[in-house]
């Protein structure tokens, strides 16, 4: 009997709270990533180690000097978006019309910021405090660090939606992720653009570090798996596109509820790759596709 | 596999039989290195022996052989880590402080000690098993953590004929080579932990022991799904039912699961009063998300990483209230070598060893006093002084399962040898709760509830 992994079945509105508690969490987790591919065309493979960055100043300032839990997100949210701006300039903006050596470089650095934090920290994992406390929703157990998450999850995304929609900046975004070559001609700065995506992405991938080392603990290596679901969360949803990483997000954040709650939870590491793979298959392009245009 | 440790007790062990026998015992025992050497000198005081009540006060140690020591004796140490993983550097530094002891004692060869990195990576503790023992020609060798590297290399272990003192892996797979095939693996030996069926039958009789104050009727049963949980589960399925509690639900949950969100509303609504646990490689998710969703159950089993001393201030004090199993705990007087030792450990190394450094203390001292007693290092002389040798070490009294026991060349789980802890953080410290007679405060119940 212990031998087995019985699958758990809880009640409808205990699952439907538990999809949105960890989609939302996992679209704070994907955006960063899929605005740098959308947008820059590049794929980031150190959106990990952001995320583990972001978790690790916000131990530092929070726990290490004492002062406290916000202040220790706000510092991951602006550390991590200097850093990652900083990383764009230094060494991405040179080589990013050449997708296979940014791939390389990227990977480099992820494993080299592993290895730095493991070596600094150790490999025992740190846990980070935000909120202390939890409510009961819907026959499901939700902390307030949750509800944070949620909430801010929800703030970025809409706020990205208005600045993508309704700014001069936001449009010259959503000009270059559609071509490069026509948002040229029309006097749009290629490089700004992609240095306000990669200070934004380092950003947001901080912030859901904060909230992952809270949630789960901070470890040298907690940034491999938001990787492979922010890759996973980006292809389903189509690429670069915000809308598409966000029911991205909710399907693959649904998909691993429903296979723990009601399948085995052994299988939920491979219930998203098989949904991956069933999209490109279907629909290579993505659930919303239309807006990857590339020049 | 790896890691645990624990105390094992076989079904056929009485387990109140040496309780009054470690006090006893314990005085008059002298530290190993302390003792004589020397290849000719088998009887005098070893060090080691103690706390056997049958022993009349004797060694029970090997006797002299006649053979030679050389100058130099070479202790070959396989570690994960050791420079970033607790786990990896206690075994090193437990291995190195033992070995600066020896030679400060001064009265037998001069020991020497090589560290090797296993990284946790069965062909990586394979290359390096080989160049302790084929390069730099090593004596002996112990550590190993994680039980596939020590599967990994239990062959070259038979074909290099050189004694292997593990010292973290838990796998009953080794012990089981040894009792099938005596010849071929007769070379090695756990010092400890107790392996992974044993830890189990462990936490049984904790229940069993504790259940009054513990006060748990019933229990959700969660063990983590990787190879080392297997015999836990396989021992809890046999044997759950003299514990006294109900069981309300069972999971086996995923390898690498960091929501326990879903796993712990289910045990919520099953009314379980506690989650009895078996959890090292997910055991931080799984505390910090039961503390911090102050969940109505109790917390405790077999949890490694709460095993360690620093854990509450990594983790923000989230694993408060929460028990484990554990060799020793820097404070407990498991013996009268216990608190000398942690703190002999971080005056050296500015820390306190975890429960591998206990073990890998004990299996260098207990080596170093069976070569001095046989007068050899040869490996049959060794092989043999070892299975007859009952050694007071930080973590008890170490003897060896017999070569027909099922658990051959396993380390005696039994009270009054070794007979691990349980633990419970409570603002901070590693407070005893079990055995009895080592307990430093009693049992609290978590403050929400």
């Amino acid at each position: 009997m212990l031998g087995t992994v019985a699958p758990l079945q809880a009640n409808l509105s205990t699952v439907l709270v538990q999809i949105v508690i960890l989609s939302s969490l996992y679209a704070l987790v994907a955006l960063g990533f899929t605005l740098i591919f959308g947008v820059g065309g590049v794929l980031n493979l150190a959106h990990g180690a952001n995320i583990t960055i972001g978790a690790f100043v916000a131990f530092v300032v929070s726990s290490q000097m004492g002062y406290g839990g916000f202040v220790g997100l706000a510092a991951a949210f602006v550390l991590t978006g200097l850093l990652s701006g900083a990383y764009y300039l230094g060494l991405i903006k040179r080589i990013q019309d050449e997708p296979i050596m940014v791939m390389i470089i990227t990977l480099v650095t992820a494993v080299a910021v592993e290895e730095v934090i493991r070596f600094v920290y150790g490999s025992q994992p740190k846990v980070l405090t935000l909120l202390s406390g939890r409510v009961n929703i819907g026959g499901s157990t939700v902390t307030f660090t949750q509800l944070v998450a949620f909430a801010l999850s929800a703030l970025l995304i809409v706020g990205m939606f208005a600045f993508v929609n309704y700014t001069r900046q936001g449009k010259a975004l959503l000009a270059t992720s559609m071509s490069h070559k026509g948002a040229a001609l029309v006097g749009i700065e290629a490089n700004r653009i992609n240095l306000l995506v990669w200070v934004g992405a380092g950003a947001l991938a901080g912030a859901a570090g904060v909230f992952l080392g809270s949630i789960q603990g901070a470890s040298w290596a907690m940034g491999r798996a938001p990787l492979v679901l922010s890759f996973s969360i980006v292809v389903l949803g189509g690429i670069g596109s915000i809308r598409g990483s966000v029911l991205g997000a909710f399907v693959v954040g649904t998909l691993e509820i429903l296979t723990v709650q009601y399948v085995d939870s052994s299988l939920t590491g491979l219930t998203p790759l098989l949904v991956l793979v069933a999209v490109l298959l279907l629909r290579p392009e993505g659930l919303f596709g239309r807006e990857l245009v590339e020049a | 596999m790896d890691s645990d440790e624990g105390t094992t007790r076989g079904r056929q062990v009485k387990r109140r039989r040496f309780l009054e026998a470690t006090g006893a015992g314990v005085a008059g025992v002298t530290l190993a290195g302390c003792v004589s050497t020397g290849g000719d000198d088998g009887g005098g005081g070893d060090g080691g022996s103690t706390g056997d009540t049958d022993s009349g006060g004797g060694t029970t140690t090997g006797t002299a052989s006649g053979g030679s020591l050389p100058d130099t004796v070479s202790i070959g140490v396989l570690a994960p880590e050791p420079s970033s993983n607790p786990i990896g550097a206690s075994i090193a530094n437990a291995a190195e402080l033992a070995v600066t002891q020896l030679n400060e004692e001064g009265s037998g060869p001069e020991f020497e000690v090589s560290v090797k990195d296993t990284r946790e990576q069965p062909d990586e503790g394979r290359s390096k098993y080989r160049e302790l023992t084929i390069g730099e020609e090593v004596d002996m060798t112990t550590g190993i953590f994680t039980s596939e590297v020590l599967l990994a290399v239990l062959d070259d272990i038979a074909n290099q004929q050189t004694v292997h003192m593990t010292t973290g892996a838990a796998t009953p797979e080794a012990s089981a080579r040894v009792r099938d095939d005596y010849e071929s693996y007769k070379y090695h030996f756990r010092t400890g932990p107790l392996n992974a069926y044993q830890l189990g039958v462990n936490m049984i009789d904790f229940l069993e022991a504790k259940q009054s104050d513990l006060g748990w009727e019933s229990v959700a049963v969660l063990v983590e799904d990787y190879e080392w949980t297997k015999p836990v589960s396989q021992a809890l399925d046999d044997e759950i039912d003299r514990a006294g509690v109900e069981v309300a639900m069972q999971e086996r949950y995923a390898s690498g699961t960091e929501n326990f969100t879903p796993i712990y509303d289910q045990v919520e609504s099953s009314d379980a009063d506690a989650a009895l646990i078996a959890m090292a490689h997910t055991g931080t998710p799984a505390v910090v998300q039961w503390a911090k969703q102050q969940r109505p159950f109790e917390f405790g089993g077999i949890h490694v990483p709460m095993q360690l001393p620093s854990y509450y201030e990594a983790t923000s004090g989230a694993c408060n209230f929460g028990v484990t199993q554990n060799s020793a705990t820097p404070q407990s007087e498991v013996t009268e070598k216990t608190v000398p030792f942690s703190e002999a450990y971080n005056e050296q190394y500015d820390s306190y060893p975890v429960y591998t450094g206990y073990i890998t203390f004990d299996a260098v001292k207990q080596y170093a006093d069976v070569v001095q007693q046989a007068g050899s290092v040869e490996a049959d002389a060794v092989v043999s002084g070892l299975e007859e040798s009952s050694f007071l070490g930080t973590a008890g009294t170490i003897e060896y399962y017999p070569p027909d026991n099922e658990f051959a060349h396993d380390v005696v789980y039994e009270e009054g040898k070794v007979d691990p802890v349980f633990q419970q953080w409570q603002d901070g410290n590693q407070e005893v709760i079990y055995p009895d007679d080592l307990t430093t405060a009693d049992y609290q119940k978590p403050s929400w509830l």
